[in-house]
């Protein structure tokens, strides 16, 4: 579906780069080509990994020696081409093997990732980094709506997060659909029955706080339990015809016979669950309902500080873990301007501590994923680990601040004007050297 | 009305409803109306200072609430110098700490000889050997033991005195560790009962060390396995950070490792039963500087003064300060009440009973604008207590799957910093559907808690009686009043 417009996108890309240096540095960003419209019709899902995650241990600077020597238990192994080592990416870093999923993407083009990004400032603190990260409100400590909550209000959208009762990211006066996760999104609960609903609904008349919230959470769940009831009957039959076609030629089959051949269609999964059934009931709902334009995921248990392992063990598992949600997510929101950014608090030290594990550091890989990413390779300054290259000696530095890799998203997706990405995240500059992220021919 | 009424049936309560009615028609008679007599103050102090009113706490506070108040706070630091009541068939997760770790050693030394034996005999086969589950029966077990009991305590002033089940919590909140790192969650319950139940009115300083030395925070923060040669800073920086000082007090990422070196060699010995063991040959032994003061090798004893100096930083008395505001008065506290509760906390030396006294006798516990909404936790443990307590297995099985759904799993909130307790975060549209999910299935099976009636409002308590009987019971915990606290 997206190949003519990748084409398209490669040859227009060298013009946009020459556009992009030939202009002057403002504070923000450049205006577009004469003549040209900023866009606002993309869509944009935030992944939040809380706790921290390894951005060494996923994008693997395999060819630096100092990342094997500071690392002599956790390190992922040199490419070699198997499973056991890192995947190669390119001449400098690979990926974790148990991201693996994720490879096509990174082939196709659709994939990238700026090394060494993060907030302005070191902040060890998870819960106090996250708030930063969630506001982009630079030296706010309360009272400010996230910048999901932010951009939905001035653009007219709406804001859907999974999970979490009111991540910081997403709470503000924009109104916001929030659904829980796994399973339970599905269900309308007691809302499925008319007396009980409209005697609930009468309890709750009342012109307060309360009162409104409930109306517009059972109006709400009301609608998103019933697209995702639908949608899972939908693709449990897609699965059987899909089983049946294989079996056509044969007798009539036993329904256990049947049930093991639609497992094997479904190339031996089962319904997807965890961050991949998430994943799927954000990406339905973002498509069912156009006014769904921003989309939050989070996924914890990074605070990898004891015993992380290598190429398996609990960071592989949780890798790997993240990796099939994205795949999943991918794969059904692929709109040629919807983006997906994985992002975290900050990175962890270089160094392996005492425990075969990592404690708090600075610069992190933030990812990027979507058609308008200039991807299949990476983006921004790099610098090895060698120890005069490193933070406090310890962390990588950040050579990006993570707002100027939002900035350059969404002016895409959102046609942010250099007055809206000021208002959005106050104090932040736009990053020039950047500007390729973005394929041209999206701008 | 008079003291002597009878709470058990809502029709004998004119006088508490005639006197919400008149608060709420006039502004003036609100304001000479004495704010801890009304059906609203009783309200307050029952759903703050425990979960929920009872019919017999609705009558006790009815004279005073907050002499009441007051009386909960002498009560509640009696009952947790008494041991819990816990049954018999859970009681195995609260066995004295060194048994605790003893049993839990065999458990893993078991599994691991299992564990051993089928890899010998797949070796042995040429068939693939089964793949069994791991078996986590113990770690389930001691973990089925905490909830069961926690939801038992918050629920029945007959097993918990309320307002200690409610500290309890909110020391666990604070000191927070997580049934979701597998080796922690069999110590959960423990540190639940014997750490923070133990010291929840009583000294702070007592609580930081008892949290300190529990396997659940040793395991949890990692800190047992941090020693000189290998350095972990997790438990060192959240000490800092969330139990004590805060995150903007000051401290550096220097004095995060001198904190860590210092607490080098705390862990434990499951294998000797030894819950806790400092482990002299782990320590470092060398100087250290943690906020400006020198630390030389004194051994465990070093980590113990370090602990104590943080417990007794005037930031931490801020912090604490601020956190019981917040939970117990208003998402935004006055700063001036805060200071109050902070002044308490440094003249007493941390003594939680006489903060919490000058909480409750401070006005601002009883402004009606300084309003709370309940936690997915409070609303299960309200709910619970309103049908007289936890009545089956069920009751438990269905309030966990509501806690979990609704992003507040019981004991396993997975990151150290604790949930928080604002609107901002529970007031989720959809999430206050699925409360009302839980309220009905809860009260589809309970008689209808009349005894609630004289706190709802008038609208509501209308609306309520024009529905069907069965539906009632669950209408009560579903309606917007008793969301809030």
């Amino acid at each position: 579906m997206h190949t003519p417009y990748f084409s398209r996108r490669l040859f227009l890309n060298t013009l946009g780069t020459g556009i992009a240096l030939a202009t002057s540095s403002r504070v923000w960003a450049q205006p577009g080509p004469a003549g040209s419209k900023a866009k606002n019709q993309g869509r944009l899902v935030v992944v939040f990994l809380r706790g921290a995650y390894d951005g060494l241990s996923a994008f693997i600077p395999y060819a630096d020696p100092y990342y094997h020597q500071l690392r002599p238990n956790i390190a992922i192994a040199t490419p070699d081409g198997t499973t056991n080592t890192a995947l190669k990416l390119d001449a400098t870093f690979g990926m974790h093997p148990a991201m693996a999923p994720l490879l096509p993407l990174w082939q196709q083009g659709c994939l990238s990732f700026i090394p060494a990004a993060g907030l302005p400032q070191p902040n060890r603190s998870h819960f106090d980094a996250q708030y930063q990260m969630e506001i982009a409100h630079a030296g706010k400590t309360n009272g400010v709506p996230g910048w999901l909550n932010k951009l939905a209000g001035t653009h007219k959208t709406t804001a859907i997060g999974v999970g979490e009762a009111n991540p910081n990211i997403l709470s503000g006066p924009a109104k916001v659909k929030l659904i829980p996760r796994g399973q339970a999104a599905e269900r309308t609960g007691v809302l499925a029955d008319p007396n009980a609903r409209q005697a609930l609904m009468d309890l709750y008349a009342g012109n307060d706080a309360l009162g409104a919230a409930f109306h517009q959470g059972a109006n709400s769940r009301m609608q998103s339990a019933q697209e995702l009831a639908t949608e899972k009957t939908e693709s449990n039959k897609r699965r059987s015809m899909a089983a049946q076609q294989e079996h056509k030629d044969d007798t009539p089959m036993s329904a256990q016979a049947f049930a093991t051949e639609m497992k094997a269609a479904n190339n031996g999964a089962t319904d997807p669950i965890g961050l991949q059934l998430d994943a799927h009931h954000l990406s339905t709902l973002m498509h069912n309902d156009p006014q769904l334009r921003l989309g939050f995921l989070s996924a914890g248990g990074w605070d990898t500080h004891a015993n992380q392992g290598n190429i398996t063990g609990t960071l592989a598992n949780n890798l790997g873990n993240l990796a099939r949600g994205i795949a999943q997510l991918r794969q059904e929101f692929n709109a040629p301007d919807d983006t997906i950014v994985v992002m975290s608090e900050f990175g962890r030290t270089t160094a392996e501590n005492g425990t075969k594990g990592t404690d708090h550091g600075f610069g992190n890989a933030i990812w990027l994923i979507g058609n308008p990413i200039n991807g299949g390779k990476w983006h921004g300054q790099w610098t090895d680990l060698t120890p005069g290259n490193l933070n406090d000696n310890r962390d990588l530095p950040v050579h990006h601040d993570y707002r100027s890799v939002l900035a350059q998203v969404l002016r895409h997706t959102f046609g942010l004007t250099d007055t809206a990405l000021a208002n959005l995240m106050p104090g932040a500059q736009w990053d020039k050297r950047l500007n390729n992220l973005i394929r041209s021919s999206s701008i | 009305m008079r003291p002597t009424t009878r709470p058990q049936k809502g029709h004998q309560w004119p006088g508490i409803i005639a006197i919400i009615c008149a608060a709420l028609a006039s502004p003036q008679a609100q304001a000479q109306t004495p704010p801890d007599t009304s059906a609203a103050a009783i309200w307050r102090a029952t759903s703050r200072l425990g979960y929920a009113p009872t019919p017999a706490s609705a009558q006790a506070a009815q004279k005073s609430a907050e002499t009441w108040g007051l009386q909960q706070i002498d009560e509640a630091h009696a009952a947790s110098q008494t041991p819990p009541k816990i049954s018999p068939d859970l009681a195995a997760f609260n066995a004295p700490i060194n048994e605790l770790a003893r049993n839990y050693h065999a458990y893993t030394e078991e599994r691991k000889a299992r564990r051993q034996e089928r890899t010998n005999s797949a070796m042995s086969s040429t068939e693939m050997a089964p793949s069994e589950p791991a078996d986590d029966s113990f770690r389930r077990e001691m973990l089925r033991g905490a909830n069961t009991w926690h939801l038992t305590a918050c629920s029945d002033p007959a097993t918990e005195q309320p307002l200690l089940a409610k500290m309890t919590e909110f020391w666990f909140n604070h000191f927070n560790v997580s049934a979701t790192k597998g080796n922690t969650r069999p110590f959960v319950g423990h540190y639940l009962v014997n750490a923070m139940r133990s010291n929840a009115l009583g000294k702070f300083e007592d609580l930081v060390l008892a949290s300190a030395h529990h396997p659940a925070m040793l395991l949890y923060l990692d800190q047992a396995q941090s020693s000189a040669r290998g350095l972990n800073e997790n438990y060192a920086r959240e000490l800092m950070e969330l139990h004590t000082l805060g995150v903007g007090a000051g401290y550096t990422q220097t004095d995060v490792r001198e904190l860590a070196r210092i607490l080098t060699g705390w862990t434990m010995r499951f294998s000797q039963g030894e819950a806790f063991y400092f482990a002299a040959k782990r320590h470092d032994t060398g100087e250290k500087q943690l906020l400006g003061q020198t630390f030389t090798n004194a051994g465990e004893a070093e980590g113990i003064a370090a602990i104590r100096m943080l417990a007794h930083h005037p930031a931490t008395a801020q912090r604490i300060a601020k956190r019981l505001a917040t939970t117990f008065v208003s998402d935004q506290p006055n700063p001036a009440l805060v200071k109050k509760l902070a002044t308490t906390f440094e003249r007493t030396q941390g003594d939680i009973r006489a903060v919490m006294q000058t909480l409750v006798q401070s006005p601002d516990f009883w402004l009606s604008e300084n309003t709370l909404l309940k936690t997915p936790l409070d609303f299960a443990c309200s709910a619970l207590a309103a049908q007289g307590g936890v009545k089956n297995e069920r009751d438990i099985k269905q309030t966990l799957t509501f806690l979990s759904q609704a992003g507040q799993p019981l004991h396993a909130w997975a990151t150290p910093d604790g949930y928080k307790t604002d609107a901002a975060t529970w007031l989720a549209p959809e999430a206050l559907t699925r409360r009302a999910d839980h309220a009905l299935a809860l009260g589809s099976r309970m008689p209808e808690p009349t005894y609630l009636h004289p706190f709802l409002s008038t609208t509501s308590r209308e609306r309520i009686e024009h529905e069907a009987p069965k539906l009632r019971s669950g209408l009560v915990l579903a309606s917007p009043d008793f969301m809030r606290k």
